[in-house]
């Protein structure tokens, strides 16, 4: 074991300057050049990384876009992973940004957090946040977690909300990515908040084909999904209402490393912030899921739409 | 580091960790279950192809660079596609694995066929033997450590690739490995690694020993592919 | 399951970045896995009782599921093509130092026995007789290794470094085959063209035995 751990560090220690000259653009665990106290700098570029799911390369790219139109250079690296891989990357400094969701990434910090209006959050997020990184002004979008079941579930078992599923506590299956097994905006939470139990979890992912096709297929009767994701309206899935606040709210928030926030980024990115609404991020969820366009061109034309840009 | 490999070490022994359907009895066995199925399957496929190529030597091209075909293909790329058609199934699952265990199969068979001495299938024929008494009687056992080697092989690809069911929802130790990363436990992706790596290694140990009893009196074969 | 056809001259830009990132993690790989290989193949010829430990060692990285690698290797190399390409190279090491091993055992002894007869240092005798005389197998590694370090990089995908894989990843996402049908042809293609340039080395740096054909 230590052996392999040896030779990994080895080539690790190998690879690393040679590497850095030739990859181009990410290089590891240097961080960046720029500045680092108080006003930060935006001057050397910015690498905005996205998360393993479309809306998350989309808010990217409208990133990359807002930033274009105030003269900042960025470059986009998509579908790095799940934020438990992406969330590191951004504190070593692999990447400078990520668009994030203000609950989750809370909940990501500190599990505890009780905070669920998006003022709270946000003022929370400033606290809770580690040192060299922070949330710049949430956007007028949100994306929640909502646990859909379909319309024959809810006619059949007489859902419309969590406190029904308390009903059929042990009978029904729950789907969701992995982490839910223990999160408060999960299983953990259903359980303590409602008192709701099911017959089995499945770790699917996080509003991915995987989640959804179960709960077509009927492997799953609750399912964990993103609330702008354009298949809930097209399959008819009942979203279960949420009376006891479980879910926090969850507005599109940029994270940025500090070093790199400075008024020409965060102009840009308020200004992006206000001109996106849920309705908007849901419609180009769809031209991107289900027409299946660009995300790049995609946001491209939007950010030319709404001015962020010129076109 | 001494921590990491301590908890790992309890992660691996611990009662609780091994029972239920979460359980490493319960998903060694699903990776049992899908290592060897695919095996079996692929060996199905594979054995009269690559028999029957290195009986007739017609088609010995095809043999020889089918591997090289099989090592090419992405994995993920092929399972991706058959998710895509037909949805939240097995399929994706044991296409890839068979997909990925025929081309060794067959070329370490036509490979065994191939290296058996022309003068021993001609002294046979010569004794009066028809073609397939020859086939059964001399080809095959003479080939049969290059067959056994490319099933040990294979089964060895196969379970270290077997992870993928869990990519696509099923179980397996492949679970350990995503549902570890997703929980932030680097213990869990370690034991679900270290497990597949002891699975495969056991797995090649026993066909080795089998390999081993039934040519106790032969030569030792080279690999081929 | 419809193939868009059209889609793929559309994105003729994109594919091209993504075969040249495909390339940028496999070769650093197989170079640096040649790199460490041949070496450690040396020393296990060489010495005896480490022939077997390091074969067995390497034999065993080799059964450890690529995806867990790459997530292993995250904290110590971060979201980088570095972590990518360290994980591959685990996998091409294997393969070329079992070549290189082999490559060398079947060097004749008289060979090498002649070369040390004229009066040449052991390290002579391996530069310019042992390696050149291995060099055969020692390629059909490299071969090998090639065309399993561009599959392999695809898996990659799950950090963000796949090249082509990405497209899989995309494919996979919003349920749409098409970039993962061009996925899967690129890379079958890159594997193809790779292993033919590798063929062609081989020819060129072997006269000796171009000349006996």
């Amino acid at each position: 074991m230590n052996r392999r751990k040896l030779l990994g560090g080895l080539l690790a220690g190998a690879s690393v300057p040679t590497l850095a000259a030739c990859s181009g653009g990410v290089t590891s665990l240097k961080g960046d050049g720029s500045g680092g106290e108080g006003g930060g700098s935006s001057a050397g570029g910015l690498v905005i990384g996205t998360a393993n799911f479309t809306e998350n390369q989309l808010l990217g790219y409208l990133y990359a876009e807002a930033l274009r139109g105030a003269g900042v250079k960025t470059s986009v690296r998509p579908n790095l992973g799940s934020r438990e891989i992406v969330i590191p990357a951004l504190r070593q400094g692999d990447i400078d940004l990520l668009p994030e969701y203000q609950g989750n990434l809370l909940l990501h910090f500190d599990d505890k957090a009780p905070q669920t209006q998006a003022g709270d959050l946000q003022n929370a997020l400033t606290v809770a946040l580690p040192t060299g990184l922070e949330a710049l002004s949430y956007a007028a979008a949100e994306d929640k977690d909502v646990f859909c079941v379909t319309r024959e579930t809810a006619d059949k078992y007489g859902l419309r909300s969590f406190t029904d599923l308390k009903k059929q506590n042990g009978k029904l299956v729950f789907g969701g990515p992995a982490e839910d097994k223990n999160r408060v905006v999960g299983l953990v939470g259903l359980k303590n908040r409602y008192g709701v139990t099911f017959k089995e979890f499945k770790a699917l992912d996080a509003s991915g084909p995987l989640v959804k096709g179960a709960l077509k297929k009927g492997d799953v009767d609750v399912a964990n999904l993103f609330s702008t994701d354009p298949d809930i309206e097209a399959n008819g899935w009942v979203i279960l209402a949420d009376p006891k606040a479980l879910i926090p709210a969850q507005h599109i928030v940029p994270v940025i490393r500090s070093a790199k926030a400075d008024t020409k980024v965060r102009k840009a990115l308020a200004k992006l912030g206000v001109a996106l609404t849920t309705h908007e991020l849901a419609r180009l969820n769809k031209l991107v899921d289900k027409d299946k366009k660009d995300p790049d061109e995609v946001a491209a034309n939007w950010a030319a739409d709404h001015g962020l840009t010129k076109k | 580091m001494i921590e990491l490999l301590q908890n790992l070490g309890r992660w691996l022994t611990s009662g609780a960790q091994w029972s239920g359907p979460d359980g490493i009895a319960t998903r060694l066995l699903e990776h049992l279950q899908y290592s060897l199925l695919a095996t079996l399957v692929a060996a199905f496929i594979a054995l009269p192809v690559g028999l029957l190529i290195g009986h007739t030597g017609r088609g010995a091209f095809l043999a020889i660079n089918l591997s090289g075909f099989g090592r090419a293909l992405p994995t993920v790329g092929l399972v991706t596609l058959v998710f895509l058609a037909s949805g939240l199934s097995m399929w994706p699952v044991y296409v890839s694995l068979v997909a990925l265990a025929v081309p060794v199969i067959v070329t370490n068979t036509y490979a065994g066929m191939a290296a058996v001495d022309p003068e021993v299938r001609d002294a046979a024929r010569g004794q009066g033997m028809r073609r397939h008494q020859v086939l059964l009687q001399v080809e095959i056992p003479l080939a049969l450590p290059l067959i056994m080697t490319g099933l040990r092989l294979a089964c060895t690809q196969v379970v270290a690739t077997a992870t993928i069911a869990a990519y696509v929802s099923f179980g397996g130790l492949g679970r350990y490995v995503f549902d570890g990363l997703a929980q932030r436990d680097l213990v869990q992706v370690l034991g679900g690694a270290v497990l597949v790596a002891i699975l495969a290694i056991a797995l090649d140990l026993a066909l080795a020993s089998v390999q081993r009893l039934l040519f106790r009196h032969r030569p030792r074969p080279s690999r081929a592919a | 399951m419809t193939v868009d056809w059209g889609w793929f001259p559309d994105h003729r830009d994109d594919l091209t970045t993504l075969t040249l990132d495909h390339l940028s993690t496999a070769v650093p790989a197989v170079l640096f896995g040649l790199l460490i290989a041949v070496p450690l193949a040396v020393v296990a010829h060489r010495v005896r009782p480490l022939r077997g430990v390091l074969l067995g060692l390497s034999n065993v990285l080799f059964t450890i599921p690529s995806i867990a690698i790459f997530v292993l290797l995250l904290p110590i190399t971060g979201l980088t093509r570095t972590t990518a390409i360290t994980g591959l190279t685990i996998y091409t090491l294997t393969v070329l130092l079992r070549n290189t091993v082999e490559g060398l055992d079947s060097v004749p002894a008289k060979a090498r026995e002649a070369s040390m007869a004229m009066g040449a240092r052991p390290l002579r005798t391996l530069l310019t007789v042992e390696l050149p005389l291995a060099f055969p197998v020692i390629m059909a590694g490299v071969r090998v290794s090639t065309v399993m370090a561009i599959s392999l990089v695809s898996v990659a995908s799950y950090i963000g470094y796949g090249g082509l894989g990405q497209l899989f990843t995309d494919g996979f996402q919003r349920d749409y085959p098409t970039p993962v049908v061009a996925g899967v042809i690129l890379s079958l293609l890159l594997a193809l063209v790779a292993d033919a340039v590798l063929v062609a080395i081989q020819w060129l740096c072997t006269p000796w035995l171009r000349r006996r054909a």
